[in-house]
């Protein structure tokens, strides 16, 4: 037998494996087309950004929502009274809120005038970044088309993250996104493990409920993953200044739900999956659309509606809002618990299904 | 036989529509020895997990240790504590130590540290005590298996081929540790598809194909099959 037909021996088994070997398939073929869904409809960075105008009257509202209509990837949702416009950014109503100033005349003489003010929510740097620079040209445009280059003056006000530092604007995420993807992986794969060894049958023999056996089993790696989510918090707070503006300890108080939430997923995808390589396949399953659909990689907002109801689903959502909030928007103890509220739902709720898929693979 | 420790009857379970046990029935007493005998894939291990409660039944009735078991009754509501289970695989901590897995049996059965070094001692493990367990050999791994199955002393063991691949000095170890062990008034079923350690058993079951014998001797198979040695009688009940 020549080399070449002992090769295309070995091949023709994998090849015959492969086919036989359902998880590998699916990781083949689901993968790709999921992402091939997601990024053809989800992700578009060029969607529209959300802008507020404030002025003295509806009119003036009027005429600068018109000067923006036919701008790419703005979008007008909301006009406020005079000195709002700051107030709606605030209540991440709009990313940026445009405050039109009240003209002096002849007659009105006493207008308190001043420059357009521009206040943009720059916790998202990239999102804000062109939508301004389009406002800001079109004033200048405006003005220029009416001659008047002198005008009231344009002031950028660029709120939380005022040098539009780009790692700023990741580092609260990548905490979140770094504890997920470790605690999925070793929440699904050490009980892959286990029940490939046989030694979760051993477990299951001794005089322990399944609760002992959960909660024993996530105390270590909710404690890892704690500690990891705290690096990457430092790091972040003194390699890369993050300011740190709100409540830093509850952040951290809340990263230990966080973690569990992914242990429990991950042991409620073993359940399912039986083996390691089955794991893992749902382990990247789960975590891909995580990452695209939670704000991390692309900016929330931009998404289609039926994208952000997936992507409150995913507890790595709420941690980005909670620790954007915490260290750039300065959010207090109430605004984190707030958003760590879906992430213990999301955790009753794995938790149920990681029982009921265990009970079934017992059965 | 005083009061059954295991007592049922009619069980039967299906994986993926393909029968693996069919109306099977046991019953065993303190210190009794029953051995379940047949091929590879013939229902043992099917039975002794669902006598665990490791699966449940899809039929059947009965008791095991005074907990019913049945297809309505699931798994889970075994007295646990009362169990001890040896499985086919070498199922401890392959990262911990000999010592680290045997504490962690005792504690979980609520005794002190000392039962793991005492276990260690009764069946000759202190030499590996502070090997990884994933780095025994087999031989070695079994050992410390069967001593971690019976450290909280249960009143039933149940072992799946606890001396398959073995060499013939651990199984004869083995072998006397069960006899010690069912001496004390615990009850033991032990599958293996060994003849010549099953003849030595006082009560076996031959399995064939999902379904079980009743419980009978070794020399009452040989009789019946007019052959001189377990092995022979059930080629020739198989018509090899």
């Amino acid at each position: 037998m020549s080399a070449l037909q002992r090769i295309a021996a070995v091949a023709r088994a994998e090849w015959t494996r492969l086919r036989r070997t359902r998880i590998a398939l699916t990781l083949l073929l689901a993968v790709p087309l999921l992402q091939i869904a997601l990024f053809g409809t989800a992700i578009r960075p060029d969607a529209a950004v959300a802008v507020a105008i404030a002025a003295p009257s509806a009119s003036d509202a009027e005429s600068v929502a018109k000067e923006l209509q036919n701008q790419r990837n703005i979008a007008v949702v909301a006009k406020g009274k005079p000195g709002s416009a700051e107030a709606l950014v605030k209540r991440s109503d709009a990313v940026i809120g445009i405050e039109v100033p009240e003209a002096r005349s002849f007659a009105n003489p006493l207008a308190k005038g001043g420059p357009l003010r521009i206040v943009v929510d720059e916790s998202n740097a990239a999102l804000a970044a062109a939508a301004t620079a389009r406002i800001e040209a079109a004033y200048w445009r405006t003005l220029a088309q009416r001659a008047d280059l002198a005008g009231p003056g344009l002031q950028t006000v660029r709120l939380y993250n005022p040098a539009s530092r780009a790692d700023w604007s990741f580092l609260p995420g990548l905490i979140g996104v770094t504890v997920m993807i470790a605690m999925i992986m070793l929440g699904s794969l050490s009980l892959a493990q286990e029940r490939e060894s046989g030694t979760w049958e051993t477990l299951l023999i001794l005089p322990l409920g399944r609760g002992e056996v959960l909660l024993g089993k996530l105390l270590p790696y909710v404690v890892v993953g704690t500690i990891q989510g705290l690096a990457v918090m430092a790091a972040g707070l003194w390699l890369f200044d993050l300011p740190a503006r709100g409540n830093a300890a509850s952040l951290a108080a809340i990263l230990p739900l966080f973690a569990a939430a992914h242990l429990v997923l991950g042991y409620a995808i073993a359940a399912r999956a039986r083996t390691q390589l089955a794991a893992l396949q749902g382990a990247v399953a789960f975590y891909l659309p995580a990452m695209l659909l939670s704000g991390f990689l692309y900016p929330f907002a931009t998404l289609p509606g039926w994208a952000q109801a997936i992507g409150n689903v995913f507890p790595l959502t709420h941690f980005i809002r909670a620790a954007t909030g915490v260290m750039l928007r300065g959010e207090g103890t109430g605004e984190v618990l707030a958003h760590a509220l879906p992430i213990a739902l999301f955790t009753l709720v794995t938790a149920a299904l990681a029982a009921l898929f265990q009970a079934r693979a017992s059965a | 036989m005083t009061e059954p420790l295991v007592n049922v009857s009619g069980l039967a379970k299906a994986f993926s529509g393909r029968d693996a046990v069919r109306d099977v029935s046991i019953r065993v007493g303190a210190g009794d020895v029953l051995g379940l005998v047949g091929a590879n894939g013939g229902g043992k291990t099917t039975t002794l997990r669902m006598l665990a409660g490791l699966i449940a039944p899809d039929a059947g009735s009965g008791t095991v240790l005074g907990s019913r078991i049945g297809a309505r009754m699931g798994t889970g509501r075994m007295d646990r504590r009362r169990i001890g289970y040896m499985s086919q695989r070498l199922a401890l901590y392959s990262e911990l130590s000999v010592l680290e897995n045997l504490r962690f049996h005792a504690q979980v059965h609520g005794l002190p540290a000392a039962a793991a070094s005492a276990a260690l001692a009764r069946h000759g493990c202190e030499t590996v005590a502070a090997q990884r367990f994933g780095t025994l050999s087999g031989g070695w791994a079994r050992r410390v298996q069967f001593a971690a199955s019976v450290i909280h002393a249960p009143t039933l063991l149940l072992l799946d081929e606890p001396t398959a691949g073995l060499d013939i000095v651990t199984r004869k170890a083995l072998w006397d540790w069960i006899a010690a062990f069912a001496a004390t008034g615990s009850a033991v079923i032990v599958s293996t598809h060994d003849l010549a350690e099953a003849g030595q058993l006082p009560q076996i079951m031959l399995y064939r194909g999902g379904q079980a014998s009743a419980q009978t001797t070794p020399a009452q198979v040989m009789r019946l099959a007019g052959a001189r040695s377990l092995e022979a009688a059930v080629l020739a009940e198989a018509g090899a």
